[in-house]
């Protein structure tokens, strides 16, 4: 047959009806604190999957930057023990471990110092060369946050991350910022580099598949959207429940709290997505701007009346006896860091007016849990006798993040017999028991998102201002409180007695997830 | 991931309703007189979650063993409720039974149940089976066809059961040739066609597509897609060619679509080993001639080279998956609708 002119392609024919619409571009990957935890923990092993399910392009590079005395070989030994004892996927694949590995590479030096920003120039210069990486690159900042600053400023310096060949992205870990005024110096820095669509606000609650599907149920499903609101819903629970104490990190929680550590974060987050308005699509902004519209509509808190604090003594979890708070490792025996927060807050929208949200987190509570209850209102009238209903609650719509992923539905139903007598039953649906397959790793999404340029599921700048400025605004009434009772409430108890007075004078209870 | 399972119950029925109401039970927890404890009602409730109807079609009782342990392995991650017809249309006397239990798994914390019906039919209710189906189902699921080694295309029972169903899945890895592939194609298009068609060795070759796919994402590659000129897909000597053919097609009908035909290239290689080895794809055009190859190791590997001119660029190994039969077809049970690129990869494979 003979061949037509050739046509002109635009775009990658062979993926149609592939998963993914396209591959990221070739790029290095430069991981500032390579050395530490979160490298070993989270990123390798989020790589090594990634690269073994073929998400991974060829010539993608990894350069580990820290301060550790390693050759590269030693940096990649300890990478591979790492994905080794972390990664999802046992055993690990010699193999395709060898390909990523023969990618990755390493260069000590201070993160201050010029001159070795002037070494990771050239070793980004080099894997342009050599493989292909074409001037792309995620800067993943996996540092303690005092560096944020500074790297920022010295890639800015070096020239590595000035537009030109190839594109430029920025991974920031939590805490983004320590109060309102350090988000927004933080926020200054990294623009004087970065434009705001290169930057990439991690919050790996985001990354979750179940906080995703929150999101799916809300809007894939025509049955909700319409009662969700203050016509049918009463009130709404959020809760970030931790069973464990603070581990071995009593240095960062203690300038930290419940307040910085979940709160600011991990419970905005919830509350935005719990309440926000059906985007146009799912584009990065579209999603955000939703969001942010939910955090500008929260009427402002009165701290006093609102917000409740606690910190945990001594006590049991789980039958075990655990000391308290101001009794951890590097925790100060006088300590008025928080351990535990509720606040109650309005929405003032349309959809939310009137509607209570309740948000809870802490440490040391009797179970782990997070979710977000929507408890809708009684119905008008019930043409039963008093005696039949007398056990009945108000139905409850739970989405479930973690642990037992899924949603119940609390509803009423007739007891089998001769009279008629209601109660309330579950309506339980396991997202486990439905699609029993291994979820990705939070942060197998988030990295592959940012290297296709999505940041859908990263915080934006003023998504990460509006909820410091409710931070602050508590911070700022317990300030002009007097010093806490700390402690509070005993380890393995749902938190200090005040906890419930704040919902029961509305006429509510605390749910027990 | 601990597992534990459970059969729950298992007793054997001919008629309908016996077997309805069985199911009910065993679905339930109820006793016959409609109510069940507090506790084997909660634990039902926890169990419910169901995402389709399967029906499952064996022609022999050693077949069927084989088939329900790949159901059992498949319910954990797609409970459904079940249905396997032993369906013995050779076999003189007229004979119908059936045969009820419920499985209960616990995995990692979650319990799953699902209920299973197999119907074993001689002689004329061989043949009309997918009436004693029907009642069976549960309302508003999908239903699934499974059909393992070559379906009897000519068989009514073969028809019925792809006007129930909403997908019929086949293995072409299972001795299919040309005119199988033709007729499983004909079932596809044929008029007001309910069913869908899906191929667990379609799904075997996502691997290789999206590697495929993979070579022209990289910069500067796509324009060389423009110019392919030739494929040439290597495939063990055991004389199953199904696997290379499907692939092939995949190629030649997407290139079609942009006004390019394809020639493909078929070797065998001297190894028997099974299914695709190769599979290289050639260009040409003003930027030089360039090879974009991709090769199956051992040990559910494939390694991925490019060739521009005299130039190799740079090399990986990525997973091959191998997938066991219950893999594929969750695969399979998660697609929606008609899946116009397999219709079209089989048209292309047969021209």
């Amino acid at each position: 047959m003979a061949q037509a002119a050739t046509p002109t392609i635009t775009q990658n024919i062979l993926r149609d009806g592939l998963i993914l619409p396209r591959t990221p571009d070739p790029a290095a990957m430069v991981i500032f604190g390579a050395s530490g935890d979160l490298t070993a923990r989270k990123l390798m092993p989020a790589l090594y999957n990634l690269a073994l399910n073929r998400y991974l392009p060829s010539g993608f590079s990894v350069i580990g930057v820290a301060d550790t005395a390693l050759t590269e070989d030693e940096f990649r030994a300890h990478m591979e023990q790492a994905v080794q004892k972390f990664s999802r996927s046992q055993p690990v694949d010699r193999a395709v471990w060898q390909s990523l590995a023969e990618g990755i590479s390493y260069v000590r030096m201070p993160f201050d110092d010029a001159a070795g920003y002037g070494r990771l120039a050239a070793e980004l210069d080099r894997l342009d060369r050599e493989r292909g990486t074409n001037g792309n690159r995620v800067f993943y900042l996996a540092t303690a946050p005092q560096f944020f600053s500074v790297i920022i400023d010295r890639l800015g310096a070096a020239g590595i991350a000035k537009a030109g060949e190839g594109w430029k992205r920025v991974v920031i870990e939590k805490p983004f910022g320590n109060d309102l005024k350090s988000a927004q110096a933080l926020n200054q820095a990294i623009h004087a580099v970065f434009a705001e669509p290169q930057i990439y606000r991690i919050d790996h609650y985001l990354g979750k598949e179940t906080v995703q599907n929150v999101l799916v149920f809300r809007f894939a499903n025509g049955i909700f959207e319409p009662i969700w609101n203050r016509r049918y819903v009463d009130h709404v629970q959020i809760t970030v429940a931790e069973d464990i104490g603070i581990e071995r990190r009593g240095k960062y929680y203690e300038s930290s709290g419940a307040l910085r550590d979940i709160f600011q974060n991990h419970l905005m987050q919830l509350l935005s997505i719990a309440a926000m308005e059906a985007p146009p699509n799912f584009d990065a902004d579209s999603v955000r701007d939703e969001k942010v519209k939910v955090l500008k509509s929260i009427h402002p808190i009165d701290v006093a009346n609102d917000v409740v604090r606690g910190q945990y003594g001594p006590g049991w979890v789980g039958g075990q006896q655990v000391p308290g708070y101001r009794q951890e490792v590097n925790v100060s025996p006088a300590s008025t860091t928080e351990t535990f927060v509720a606040v109650r807050l309005k929405i003032d929208n349309w959809r939310w007016a009137d509607t209570p949200f309740y948000l809870r987190t802490g440490k040391r509570l009797p179970s782990r849990a997070s979710e977000i209850a929507i408890q809708f209102k009684n119905p008008p009238h019930l043409p039963f006798a008093k005696t039949a209903v007398q056990e009945l609650t108000p139905n409850v719509l739970v989405m479930r993040i973690q642990p037992h992923e899924g949603a119940s539905l609390k509803i009423a139903a007739k007891i089998p017999g001769p009279v008629m007598r209601l109660r309330t039953v579950n309506m339980d649906f396991f997202y486990g028991s439905s699609f029993m397959v291994e979820s990705p790793d939070a942060y197998e999404r988030l990295v592959l998102d940012c290297m296709l340029g999505d940041a859908t599921l990263f915080a934006r700048e003023d998504e990460v201002e509006r909820a410091w400025g409710l931070v602050d605004r508590i911070e700022a009434g317990w300030a002009s409180q007097p010093p806490p009772a700390f402690p509070n409430y005993a380890a393995g108890t749902w938190g200090p007695p005040e906890v419930d007075a704040l919902i029961e004078r509305d006429g509510r209870r605390w749910r027990r997830p | 991931m601990s597992t534990d399972h459970t059969e729950l119950s298992a007793r054997t029925f001919v008629d309908v309703h016996d077997i309805q109401e069985e199911l009910d039970q065993v679905r339930w927890g109820l006793h016959a007189d409609g109510e069940g404890s507090e506790a084997a009602q909660h634990a039902a409730a926890e169990a419910r979650a169901s995402v389709c109807n399967l029906i499952a079609v064996v022609s022999n009782e050693p077949e069927l063993g084989e088939v329900m342990s790949v159901l059992d392995r498949l319910s954990v991650t797609n409970p459904s409720r079940t249905l396997i017809l032993l369906a013995q249309h050779t076999r003189e006397a007229d004979k119908l039974e059936a045969e009820v239990s419920a499985q209960e798994r616990t995995e990692s914390g979650h319990r799953v149940s699902t209920e299973r019906v197999i119907l074993h039919a001689h002689g004329e209710p061989a043949r009309h089976l997918a009436s004693l189906a029907t009642p069976l189902l549960i309302p508003d699921l999908p239903v699934i066809l499974w059909w393992p080694g070559r379906p009897q295309f000519d068989n009514p029972l073969f028809d019925d059961l792809c006007e129930l169903a909403d997908r019929l899945v086949v293995d072409t890895d299972e001795g299919f040739d040309d005119s199988d592939l033709a007729r499983l194609l004909e079932v596809a298009r044929r008029n007001k066609a309910q069913a869908s068609i899906g191929d667990l060795n379609w799904a075997r070759l996502i691997a290789w597509r999206h590697v495929a796919a993979q070579f022209f994402d990289m910069p500067g590659m796509l324009a060389r897609l423009a110019h392919v000129h030739g494929v040439s897909i290597f495939h063990g000597s055991d004389g199953q060619t199904a696997q290379a053919r499907l692939l092939g097609g995949w190629i030649r009908s997407r290139m079609a679509r942009v006004g390019i035909d394809v020639p493909l290239e078929f070797r065998p290689e001297d190894s028997l080993e099974h299914g695709v080895h190769r599979f290289l794809i050639y260009t040409g055009g003003d930027e030089g001639p360039a090879r974009f190859s991709m090769s199956r190791l051992r040990g559910g590997r494939l390694s991925t080279q490019i060739r521009l001119g005299e130039q190799e660029l740079a090399e990986r190994t990525v997973r091959l998956e191998s997938r066991a039969t219950e893999e594929l077809l969750g695969i399979e049970l998660t697609l929606p609708g008609h899946d116009v690129l397999f219709e079209e990869a089989l048209d292309a494979a047969l021209r």
